[in-house]
């Protein structure tokens, strides 16, 4: 499904940042339903692997395949389309602070010209899931930190992606609800979803016991299937 | 149920979503879109305005050029018949407007209308007898051709029955007027060239403000997967609303100052009816402010938002 060969990333250099090599030499591949954690410190080059993956960044060598697309052929304006095959969820949850709940999943729906009618069903079931039905009229400023993580990943599955990306999801999060999202994304990935999780937390890498890509200074260090946090 | 099943891809579900979303955000926005609308409103009105000076500029040119023209004194004892005669002669040439003949008795009793009571009335009464003489007032086409009328004139057969023909003094006039007036005109133009730029330099940053207070909005609308054409539709939405907005408050604006203030607008140019050029030109300026609110709004919000649709 997703394929890295011989990838490398490197930021130009700006008036206050130097040059900076991302990820370097990156192989690897993600197959259909597969629950892959990227881990590593703070600046391994976990964020930059899913913005290639998004097609919001683009290699400077190598080649990225999505759904064996090379994403290095899709143009800007085209990017739209692989971005509707994925769910992406945010450390700061990026959710729109002047929608409600219901609001904020449903207006996924319409940027894919969802027809109306179907839009209520079809957000009441996604928030059922996450555990939020009772909280679709609340603001995000009414909610946890643990609510508005579920707010996201529902915004995330509500156009039913193939593969769910998600950027530090516990990031600002506590240890209980950390291990309430990252059970989530488990309960995502066994209805067949792909999810690739990126994280730092120990905690959640031993406890799911899933594929761990463990990252340093932007090279594959470990590549295990049921890994645990070795850094 | 497949996935596909849900989509439904009509036009008329993207227009709509497009509007109600850009109608949100105009709403939303409060004082960005106030400041965008304001800003706006500012070029509408100078768009306007300049309407106005081209319209005043025009009027003046041709209340000036009204008061110009060729005299031809006839030699006392010339036959009104033959006078008329050269008159018809004079209206067919194509390069002249209009001939009007003055007999010594109107010449008479314009004279006595214009300085009843002054000391050129007691002087005209001590005379006692009428010393105008007929003449005939050519108007041109175009204030450049009075030198070659009045040549005309002067080569005419009529010329032994003429006394004298008066554009010495007026030829330099109407040279020197009518370069002011094109020059007038040019810097009308160049005025109008150069604060359209200024009005779309500025609703540019207004608006690219408002849309960088959205910037997230944005970008949480490309990563769930909308094409740049639904992400785009609200803003230039937005971007219409601001300027009908605009165009409507500017319209209610020259309106309402026209109709209180005209007596004042019409001391301060010059005996130009404001009101009555805008009464006459109504549709034209109500299609102006519209084109310039709408389409500023809407250009300034294109180029604004260009930069975040980038990647």
């Amino acid at each position: 499904m997703i394929d890295f060969k011989n990838v490398s990333k490197e930021y130009p250099p700006s008036i206050a940042k130097e040059s900076k090599v991302a990820i370097h030499d990156i192989n690897f591949s993600v197959n259909p339903g597969e629950f892959v954690i990227l881990c590593g410190r703070s600046g391994a080059g976990k964020t930059t692997i899913l913005k290639l993956i998004s097609c919001e960044e683009k290699p400077t060598t190598g080649d990225v395949f999505f759904n064996e697309i090379n994403t290095r052929d899709v143009n800007k304006s085209e990017a739209y389309k692989i971005r509707q095959k994925i769910g992406f969820v945010f450390q700061d949850f990026k959710l729109l602070g002047y929608k409600t709940v219901y609001e904020n999943v449903a207006y996924a729906l319409e940027a894919f010209n969802f027809n109306s009618k179907l839009v209520r069903d079809e957000v009441m079931q996604v928030l059922e899931l996450v555990g939020l039905e009772g909280k679709a009229d609340r603001l995000p400023k009414e909610l946890s930190g643990g609510e508005k993580q579920r707010t996201s990943i529902a915004r995330a599955l509500i156009h039913r992606p193939e593969i769910i990306l998600a950027d530090e999801p516990t990031g600002n999060l506590d240890p209980y609800h950390s291990r309430d999202i990252a059970k989530m994304l488990l309960k995502i990935n066994d209805t067949g979803s792909t999810v690739i999780l990126s994280t730092h937390s120990k905690d959640i890498v031993n406890s799911l016991k899933r594929r761990v890509i463990t990252l340093e200074d932007g090279r594959i260090i470990r590549d295990e299937e049921e890994g645990v946090f070795s850094l | 149920m497949k996935k596909k099943e849900y989509f439904h891809y009509n036009m008329f579900n993207s227009i709509t979503k497009i509007i109600k979303n850009g109608w949100e955000g105009f709403w939303r926005q409060g004082f960005l879109t106030f400041a965008t609308s304001l800003v706006i409103f500012i070029a509408v009105v100078l768009g306007t305005s300049l309407f106005f000076f081209q319209g005043g500029i025009s009027y003046l040119i041709g209340e000036i050029e009204d008061k110009i023209d060729v005299s031809v004194t006839f030699k006392d004892g010339t036959l009104r018949a033959t006078i008329l005669e050269f008159r018809e002669e004079l209206i067919q040439l194509p390069e002249i407007k209009k001939v009007d003949y003055v007999s010594p008795e109107d010449a008479y009793e314009a004279f006595v209308e214009k300085n009843q009571g002054n000391q050129y009335m007691e002087a005209l009464e001590l005379l006692d007898v009428n010393p105008f003489l007929a003449t005939l007032r050519i108007q041109a086409e175009s204030t450049d051709q009075y030198t070659e009328i009045a040549e005309y004139v002067r080569r005419s057969a009529y010329i032994e029955s003429i006394a004298e023909v008066n554009d010495y003094e007026r030829g330099a006039m109407i040279s020197s007027l009518r370069e002011l007036t094109q020059g007038i005109q040019g810097i009308g133009i160049a005025l109008t060239i150069f604060l359209s730029l200024i009005a779309i330099i500025v609703t540019f940053n207004t608006l690219r403000l408002s849309i960088f207070s959205q910037k997230e909005e944005i970008e949480i609308m490309r990563l769930v997967g909308a094409t740049n054409g639904f992400i785009r539709g609200p803003f230039l939405f937005q971007g219409i609303l601001c300027g009908l907005f605009a165009a409507a408050f500017s319209f209610i604006v020259f309106t309402f100052s026209l109709f209180s203030l005209n007596q004042k607008f019409i001391e301060l140019f010059m005996g130009f009816d404001v009101l009555a050029f805008f009464q006459s030109n109504i549709i034209i300026i109500l299609i102006l402010q519209l084109l310039i609110g709408v389409g500023l709004g809407v250009l300034s919000s294109y180029f604004a938002i260009r930069k975040y649709l980038k990647n």
